[in-house]
């Protein structure tokens, strides 16, 4: 009797783990657009030291453009800036946190990439961006070609487009790697590195702050690229929603909203949001 | 001193000490597991047992939380930074005590077993009344010893980007370049933790060896 | 793709990790041994403040993580006009944190050493410096290789915290690959399984070494 219900319990228990395993591979999954209404909160995965996407103030308060952004994207949701939740991580922890669910979307000026679209799926941009070199006028680095020399080292961010363009622009220089980007500031301001390449708004960022010690080289590292908010491949409802609150932010009916964030953080209007309306 | 940086750092410190607890409460219920695994009258258990010890003493803490930072999405399961950093911890200072629990138990001399088995005590009113005391006098000085390298251990996790003490100095660092002072004042806060327990350990120990151990004084 | 192919793949690339994983471990296991040693010296022969000062140092870096002084180290001594590279900052930083663990070690050996032997060494004339090179430490030594080798496998773990200086070493290495090429696990499982073998290998060491010497 005893032995018969056992081997029921262990017969349940393997059900349930097979289940369990099979259905993340299972096509009728709920959608994250369902789970993030339910739950009334959005959940958003964010780098925190690339100013002036986001980034801490002085007062320990997560802030920025990227951060704005998602707010606005709850106010979309919920009518309600403060329903969202960010989750802090170094720029590698950015695709686990989206890949194990703890997180619905992510922003912190992470660029789209054919490769990084692999694991996870992008909006489109809300906002142009491109890479920029930032270095210490103590190196006396005027353009890329100075920057290409054994004696000069540069701090990149530790994702492979870094190592990419490092080896494409510059491969004579010497590379430091770092896991965020307040450490390749870092590394820039205390000497360790003469240079560092990072997203144009955080290098002109740095530099404004850092006037007499800091400048951003003239041109930029490859093409102008997209910025976007980025999630888990695969869930068409929760992308389409999302690419769709962008196009309105960008092209339609929230672009005013999008502007005042614009002109918040960038200090200028935004591009107008149709090429045949000038402003 | 930017204004503002020592509230942070003491918040830190908050959440830092909190891990550790977390740490100490998990590994130690963990470790009591493990203990029993390890004087297991079956071979292959008691192998479990050693393979667990030596892999999780044998990796680095950071290399263990990044296994499980990033292997965690392909298991599906729904954590963050903090979730992942809190297991690792716990599967780590749960070996630690585990060796420690053990350590006291085969440090107990023969006799005490004999005479305990003599006295045909129920394995549990045995534990209880006979191993627990003896194991509690060998093992407070190492598992003190262990609580204190939780809360360091915790420093860490600040790799993985869990919001403590260490990321909390980092983060004023990369904004404010007083790398000196706040790594000073991080230095300080742990210090007084780790220094803290430490001493709390050691009152203890003699505030129980004063009562008598194994009941020797009622 | 599956995990045999991974490795197969990827697995050289972890040898520049292991190089610096192996240099950056033994300069500074012995860096530490000599630092721990010189501790040793300080606390038996500059009297009561020698070892008060050698206590107050070992506190400090029992009670601290050892993130703290290689950050330190790494980040804020080029501030003061001391830019060391990686290497030399976080070996430093390892060093530091050790020699304190080893000094202790040590000292609890020492107090193994009958007495009688200090007292023979001032019969025959030896100088404090003499006596201290050829009576205490080799025996100190010897007593304390288990321990030891116990320091030495802390010391080996530790380097992985080095991948926060940008230093490349398994760890980091570990970390790049996986941005490379998307595996979540595989690069940390192969890791991982390198650090169990550097680990049990310098156990072997060290039993191997503890019984060879015990012959003498």
């Amino acid at each position: 009797m005893l032995r018969s219900r056992i081997r029921h319990v262990v017969a349940a228990a393997l059900v349930a783990i097979l289940v369990a395993a099979g259905s993340p591979a299972g096509a009728q999954e709920k959608s994250r657009m369902d789970i993030v209404l339910e739950r009334g909160k959005l959940i958003v995965v964010t780098l925190t030291t690339v100013p002036p996407f986001a980034f801490n103030d002085d007062k320990g308060q997560l802030v920025g453009f990227d951060i704005d952004i998602a707010r606005l994207v709850a106010t979309a949701l919920f009518k309600d800036p403060n329903k969202v939740e960010f989750v802090s991580v170094s720029a590698e922890g950015r695709w686990p946190a989206i890949e194990s669910g703890r997180a619905d979307m992510g922003v912190g000026g992470t660029t789209t990439y054919p490769d990084r679209a692999i694991r996870v799926a992008f909006t489109r941009p809300f906002i142009d961006s491109g890479i920029s070199v930032l270095v210490s006028k103590k190196s006396g680095i005027k353009s890329l070609k100075d920057l290409d020399q054994d004696k000069y080292t540069i701090a990149n961010l530790n994702n492979p487009q870094m190592a990419d363009r490092a080896k494409r622009f510059f491969p004579k220089t010497k590379i430091l790697t770092f896991d965020t980007p307040s450490a390749q500031f870092l590394a820039v301001k205390s000497g360790r590195a003469n240079a560092l390449q990072i997203d144009t708004p955080s290098a002109e960022y740095w530099a404004a702050q850092n006037k007499d010690e800091l400048e951003v080289l003239p041109g930029l590292l490859g093409a102008s690229q997209n910025n976007g908010i980025f999630m888990k491949p695969g869930d068409f409802k929760w992308w389409q929603w999302l690419d769709t609150a962008v196009a309105e932010m960008r092209t339609g009916s929230w672009y005013p909203q999008y502007s005042e964030i614009y002109h918040k953080w960038f200090g200028k209007k935004p591009p107008p949001q149709k090429f045949y309306l000038q402003q | 001193m930017p204004p503002g940086s020592l509230a942070l750092l003491a918040q830190g410190a908050v959440v830092s000490l909190l891990l550790a607890a977390a740490a100490i409460v998990g590994g130690t219920l963990l470790a009591v597991l493990l203990a029993t695994i390890a004087f297991s009258r079956f071979a292959a258990v008691r192998a479990v047992y050693r393979v667990y010890v030596y892999v999780v003493r044998g990796t680095p803490l950071l290399v263990l939380a990044l296994l499980l930072f990033y292997a965690m999405p392909a298991l599906d399961l729904r954590t963050g930074p903090y979730i992942a950093g809190t297991l690792v911890l716990i599967v780590y200072t749960g070996a630690l005590f585990a060796e420690v629990f053990r350590g006291g138990v085969l440090a107990i001399p023969r006799p005490q077993w004999e005479s305990a088995r003599s006295l045909g005590l129920p394995p549990l009113a045995m534990f209880r009344k006979i191993v627990a005391p003896l194991v509690t006098r060998y093992t407070l000085p190492p598992y003190v010893n262990v609580c204190v390298m939780s809360v360091k251990a915790s420093s860490v996790l600040s790799i993985i980007s869990v919001w403590e003490l260490t990321l909390a100095a980092r983060e004023i660092i990369e904004r404010t370049f007083a790398v000196f002072t706040i790594l000073g004042l991080a230095a300080a806060f742990y210090f007084v933790m780790c220094f803290g327990i430490d001493r709390l350990g050691r009152l203890l120990e003699r505030h129980l060896a004063l009562k008598g151990f194994a009941g020797e004084r009622a | 793709m599956n995990f045999a192919r991974w490795v197969a793949i990827y697995g050289p690339t972890y040898l520049t990790g292991l190089g610096w994983t192996a240099v950056t471990a033994v300069g500074a296991a012995c860096g530490a041994l000599i630092w721990g040693c010189a501790l040793l010296l300080i606390r038996l022969s500059a009297g009561r403040w020698g070892a008060r000062g050698v206590d107050a140092y070992v506190q400090l870096f029992r009670n601290t993580p050892v993130l703290l002084p290689i950050y330190l180290i790494y980040f804020a001594f080029p501030m003061i006009g001391l830019p060391w590279p990686a290497v030399v900052c976080g070996g430093l930083a390892l060093i530091l944190q050790n020699g304190a663990y080893i000094s202790e070690i040590l000292r609890g050996s020492v107090n193994a050493i009958d007495r009688v032997q200090f007292d023979a060494a001032r019969s025959i004339g030896l100088a404090p410096w003499s006596t201290f090179r050829k009576v205490v430490l080799p025996q100190v030594l010897v007593y304390s290789i288990p321990a030891l080798g116990n320091q030495t496998v802390l010391l080996l773990k530790d380097t992985s915290l080095l991948s926060a200086i940008s230093i490349t070493e398994l760890t980091m290495q570990a970390k790049l690959l996986t941005e490379q090429t998307g595996a979540a696990y595989e690069a940390f499982i192969v890791v991982a399984l390198l650090y169990l073998l550097l680990v049990s290998g310098t156990e072997v060491l060290f039993r191997v070494t503890h019984r060879a010497v015990r012959w003498r």
